[in-house]
Formats: structure tokens, C-alpha cells, sequence
């Protein structure tokens, strides 16, 4: 598959120092990572997936940071411009100590995604213990205060990403069950109460996205229906590579899959995404569509750092159309 | 009654199994995990059977007394073959589940498929025709069984979802049977006991006067495979996700020569219960995944297997109050 760089592109990388490592449809910053452990004003061991929303005129981050212990817990990063972040202090959430919560978070909290409903921010977030992965669902109107609403799954099911509207007069929900790897769609009448559970996006043998699958971004509303910026994992030898691929749900019935990229959008390559804790991983929470033309799209490298990359929409669509004949 | 070591609290019927394949008047591989009721003094067993072609389906059978079955001559409930449940079900339908609520028959199932087994729900009113309601779990979850009554409002239900691949039982809330949440751990497997590896429900829950008497089935894993057994635990009346006894050991073991040998050898596992009047408890369980037995206890006697011991939610084997340990002592 050849990549032709749109103009609009051409005119980003000029603003935003983007270079095209590789020929992937996401373009890296140059910048990149944009936020490390050196930036936050705590030790910590790592940093990774951070879900993105634009609050009050800034870019607005929350980022997963895994503490010296090695429990999860959520940071808010604000920037003015989207490329230079600054993190707060304290910690925005961090894993229930009392509490129906507390026995599920256990092992901390991690991969917050924001979907803004109506005026609410609705973060939902994997808890993890012993007795496995759950999505929970909280919410705040601020980042300064949030509130927790439910755990929203069983175990093993992570990877919560909601839809910015209702769907059919339902609230609705993709994620990832643990069993068979795949991007399953749930729905809701209140939030809590969940089911009509169906399976959207399974792995392809022979793919990049051979081994599992599950939703990175919450879903954005374009004219073509939902646009889902998913992960992929191949499993190799030395461990699972872990690459970003798009797809197009209907916008009425999104268990349809209108399109979906044949080729990875965002695959390791930069040093940053080849070596860390957990090497060759791109692995997004949460992406922005900007003037409807140009998706930013935040991501985690190597479990170690985030990091931003630039896609045009013209061009995501049409990987995503290229491999119609697929469905 | 004196619960002797070595013996199961639960006795066999004399005449098990009470269904094995040569009772089913048409071809198929193995019947077993049936689940019973009592209809205006009839007893109606809905068995699980497992065709030749290696996929199972459900069929009724009939008894006046709990004992001697006939199997139906046709199956009840199919794999669906068109609808929103084909897909679910394609690699058929297993372990049901009875449920009476309000007078209408609840059945929790497992469909299978290639995406893995999900809980699903049907309904019948006259055994003839059964509806199917909703799929009402993700991929990964089992042994679904329904409360026979509300709590606030809200359908109940126990189920094993796999956290960590762990099978422990969970337990989850609905208004109208279709949308589920509030999900809570119940009871997890213990290490060093006979349900060590993975537990899950089994009966549905028997209201009792000291709380909701769930019998579980629990498997510790072995060089040879699982070892599947029958259990007790004790839940809260009002909050059915307390947990106010558990057994320290099993009600039934696989021992008797159809339990150790079949096409899952070392299996009993149990779908389902009637009380009678008497208090005499009979719970129907499958057995090496290739016959249905029969066996009974009176209630007090399965409420009391709960609270084998004061602390039977510690792990406390080797203090010296432990039976076995005193009964070695003397010896």
C-alpha cells in the first residue's frame, strides 16, 4: 500500500514539526514523547495511556501513572496548545482505600477515557485486583473533584470506551472482554444496568491485528458514522506487537462495521515506542477530531511515555474504505 | 443425622443413574445436567443432551415421583436457526437452569458459539413453547441461575465470569432481566480445598429460614484433570451477596463407578433442586458428563453444612478444632 501525504498534512508537519517515521497515516511530533516521568513532579515508574478531551479552551489529559509500588493511579495534564504539557501535582484519582470500590481496585486504576455526555465528563477506567479486570464509570464536571458511578462490567472485561451521544435512545458502550479478544458493544438505559451485548470487531488471522483486538479511543462522530481508532496485538516470539488500526461503525446500528483498515494507521517504529517497559506498543485512550479535518491522536509508547500523533481524517478514511471489499 | 467421614452428606438413590442414553428414545451421545420442577405433583427434569453430532439441545422428561423418568420423544428447545439468537447458539445449548418466578418458568442457559459461551434467557409457560428473552451476559460467563424472587425491585442472579482465569461466583442485579450490573464477587476458589481451582452455581438459590442456599459445584485441578464436586454456601437473606457460610467440605464427590467413568470421568455436578414437603431436599446432578443421578438430604442438614465450622471462611485446616485432626488424634 502506497501513502500519498495530503496538502493539508503537508501544512501540519510545517506547523507541528511532524515527521513521517516510517509511512504510517498517523504522523509523529517531533516533539515526541510529549510527557515523560522526568515531567511529573513525583517518583514514579511509569507512564502511560492517557484519554484527551478539550476542556475550557486547553487540552486536557488523563494520564495513567503506575507508581514505584506498582499500582495504577490517574494524573490531569493541561496544555494550552495541545503539544506542551503541564502535570498536576496530585493525582486526579487513585485507587479506592474504603468503599465498594476498594476491593476491586486493589491493584490500582489505569486507562482513563473521557466521553463527554450531554455537560458530564464520563471517565471510564480498567480496576484491577485479584479477582481480575473491570471497566469502572465515574464522572466530574471539573477535573478537580470526580465522583464514582459503577463498575460497569465483569471480569475479565476492560478497554470501556462510551459513545458521546445516545445510540438508538441508549447510552452505549464498546469494550474488550478477555474471552476470544474481541471489541463487544453494549448498551444502557441508566448507565449501570447493561446488556444487548453483541460483537463488533473480531482479530483477523494473518493481519496485523491477528491475535486481539479492543477499542482505544472513544468513538467520533464524523459524516461517514462512528470512526473507532482500535488497537491490535500480533503475538511474535518476543512478546505482542501492539499497533493502532481504524475502523467506520454505522452510525444508527454501530455492531455494523462499515470499513476497517486492512494496514496499521500507527505501528512502533520511533525509539520511544521500540524500548521501554513494555516495548513496541502504540496504544491510544483518546484521540480529537479538530475542525473536523485533522485527528490528534494521544498515545502511550512503550507503556513509558505519551506521546502525540497527527492524521488527517481524508486520509484515515480512505485506508479504512481501501479495505471495504473486506466486509 | 451424623455426617461420618468418607461418606457424602448427600445419598445417592440406590438406582442411579435415574437417565442415561438408553432412556432417550432417539439417537444422541450423552444426557446429563438436568434441571427439575415440580408441576401439580409432576415432576419435569429438563435435560441437557448432547446429539452425536456433538452439540447439545434440551428435551423434557416426566416422573410422578422424582425418580423413575420418561424422556419426551422429541427435543424441547434447539439451537435457534434464525433470529438474533443463531449466532449465539451455533454450537448449541447447555446446562439449564429453572428458575420460578411469579409463577412463570425462567430458564438460564449457556449458548455457545465461536465467540465463546454467553448466558442467555428464556421463558415458558406451559413447557410447550419456550420464548427466548435476552442474552444477558458477555463472552466468558456461565453458570448463570436466577433468584426466585426480587430484592428492591431488582432480579438477582449468581454466574461465573473468569477475573485473572479465575472462576469464581459473582453475583448481578437487573430491573427487567435484560440490562445487568451491579456485579459483586461472591465467593472465590480456596486454596488447599477440594474447590480450589474454579467454583461456580449450580442450583438455583433455596430460600431457607438462615439465608439463600446456593449449592455449588467446585473442581480442583489434578495431574489426571479436574476432580468436580458439590458444595454449600449461605447467603444473606436480604443481601444475597453476603456470604454467611460456606462448607469446609463437599455434600457429594464423584466415588460411585458412573461418577468416575464416563465422557468427563470424575464429574458431579448439580443443576437443580426440589424440596418437598418433609424437608427431604433432592438435588439431580449430572454425572461424568454422561448420565443423571439423583441424590437427597434434608434441608437442615444442607443449612447446616454451611456452618461445618465457626470460622469456615478461614483457611484453618490445620487448627487443632478441625475434626479430622482430632479424629486422627485418637486414633
Amino acid at each position: 500500500m502506497t501513502y500519498r501525504m495530503t496538502q493539508k498534512t503537508e501544512r501540519a508537519q510545517r506547523q507541528h514539526n511532524l515527521r513521517p517515521t516510517g509511512q504510517d497515516v498517523i504522523h509523529r511530533c517531533q516533539d515526541n514523547p510529549l510527557i515523560t516521568i522526568e515531567d511529573l513532579p513525583s517518583v514514579c515508574s511509569d507512564i502511560w495511556n492517557a484519554g484527551v478531551i478539550r476542556f475550557q479552551s486547553e487540552y486536557l489529559l488523563l494520564l495513567t501513572v503506575e507508581t514505584l509500588e506498582g499500582s495504577g493511579c490517574i494524573y490531569v495534564a493541561h496544555s494550552a496548545d495541545g503539544y506542551e504539557f503541564f502535570v498536576e501535582p496530585e493525582p486526579f484519582m487513585t485507587a479506592s482505600e474504603h468503599g465498594p470500590f476498594a476491593r476491586y481496585e486493589t491493584f490500582g486504576i489505569r486507562d482513563a477515557r473521557i466521553a463527554k455526555i450531554d455537560a458530564t465528563y464520563y471517565i471510564t477506567y480498567v480496576a484491577g485486583s485479584e479477582s481480575g479486570e473491570r471497566i469502572g464509570l465515574a464522572r466530574t464536571n471539573d477535573f478537580q473533584s470526580v465522583e464514582r458511578i459503577q463498575l460497569i462490567s465483569e471480569p475479565d472485561t476492560k478497554n470501556g470506551a462510551l459513545f458521546s451521544r445516545k445510540v438508538a435512545q441508549r447510552y452505549a458502550m464498546l469494550e474488550r472482554p478477555s474471552a476470544g479478544g474481541s471489541i463487544w458493544l453494549s448498551f444502557s438505559d441508566d448507565l449501570t444496568h447493561w446488556g444487548s451485548s453483541t460483537i463488533v470487531l473480531t482479530p483477523r488471522s494473518g493481519y496485523w491485528d491477528s491475535n486481539r483486538v479492543g477499542p482505544a479511543s472513544p468513538p467520533i462522530e464524523i459524516d461517514q458514522g462512528w470512526l473507532l481508532i482500535y488497537y491490535g496485538e500480533k503475538d511474535t516470539s518476543a512478546g505482542p506487537l501492539v499497533r493502532l488500526g481504524a475502523a467506520i461503525l454505522d452510525r444508527d446500528d454501530p455492531s455494523r462495521v462499515l470499513a476497517r483498515s486492512n494496514i496499521p494507521i500507527l505501528a512502533p517504529r520511533a525509539r520511544y515506542e521500540r524500548i521501554g517497559d513494555v516495548g513496541n506498543v502504540v496504544f491510544s485512550c483518546g484521540a480529537l477530531l479538530e475542525d473536523g479535518r485533522e485527528l490528534k491522536v494521544y498515545y502511550g509508547a512503550s507503556d513509558s511515555c505519551i506521546c502525540l500523533g497527527i492524521g488527517t481524517l481524508d486520509d484515515i478514511i480512505r485506508v479504512c474504505r481501501e479495505s471495504r471489499e473486506e466486509f | 443425622m451424623v455426617h461420618k467421614r468418607g461418606r457424602d452428606l448427600l445419598q445417592r438413590w440406590e438406582h442411579n443413574p435415574i437417565i442415561t442414553l438408553e432412556n432417550v428414545p432417539y439417537q444422541c451421545n450423552t444426557v446429563f445436567n438436568g434441571t427439575p420442577v415440580k408441576l401439580d405433583g409432576d415432576y419435569l427434569l429438563l435435560l441437557r443432551v448432547e446429539g452425536q453430532q456433538g452439540y447439545s439441545f434440551f428435551c423434557l422428561a416426566r416422573s410422578k415421583d422424582g425418580f423413575h423418568f420418561c424422556v419426551d420423544d422429541r427435543p424441547c428447545m434447539l439451537p435457534a436457526e434464525d433470529g438474533p439468537f443463531k449466532m449465539w447458539e451455533e454450537n448449541g445449548l447447555e446446562d439449564p437452569r429453572l428458575t420460578v418466578i411469579d409463577e412463570r418458568y425462567y430458564i438460564m442457559y449457556t449458548a455457545v458459539s465461536r465467540h465463546g459461551h454467553r448466558i442467555a434467557l428464556a421463558r415458558t409457560d406451559d413447557f410447550e413453547t419456550f420464548e427466548r428473552i435476552a442474552l444477558v451476559s458477555g463472552p466468558g460467563n456461565k453458570d448463570g441461575v436466577l433468584f426466585p424472587e426480587k430484592f428492591d425491585g431488582a432480579y438477582a442472579r449468581l454466574d461465573r465470569p473468569l477475573g485473572n482465569d479465575v472462576g469464581s461466583i459473582w453475583i448481578s442485579y437487573s430491573p427487567d432481566l435484560i440490562n445487568w450490573g451491579r456485579s459483586e464477587l461472591v465467593i472465590a476458589p480456596r486454596r488447599r480445598y477440594w474447590d480450589s481451582t474454579r467454583i461456580g452455581a449450580s442450583v438455583p438459590p433455596i430460600r431457607t429460614d438462615r439465608g439463600w442456599l446456593e449449592i455449588y459445584h467446585g473442581f480442583k485441578m489434578t495431574s489426571a484433570g479436574p476432580i468436580y464436586r458439590v458444595g454449600t454456601v449461605m447467603l444473606d437473606l436480604d443481601n444475597p451477596g453476603e456470604v454467611i457460610g460456606r462448607c469446609l467440605s463437599p455434600v457429594l464427590s464423584p466415588r460411585r463407578e458412573y461418577e468416575r467413568i464416563g465422557d468427563v470421568g470424575n464429574v458431579v455436578f448439580a443443576s437443580g433442586a426440589i424440596v418437598e414437603d418433609d424437608g427431604q431436599v433432592k438435588v439431580y446432578y449430572g454425572a461424568a458428563d454422561t448420565s443423571i443421578c439423583v441424590a437427597t438430604a434434608h434441608i437442615d442438614e444442607l443449612v447446616e453444612s454451611c456452618f461445618e465450622s465457626a470460622d469456615s471462611l478461614s483457611d484453618d485446616f490445620c487448627r487443632p478444632t478441625c475434626p479430622y485432626r482430632q479424629a486422627a488424634r485418637s486414633a
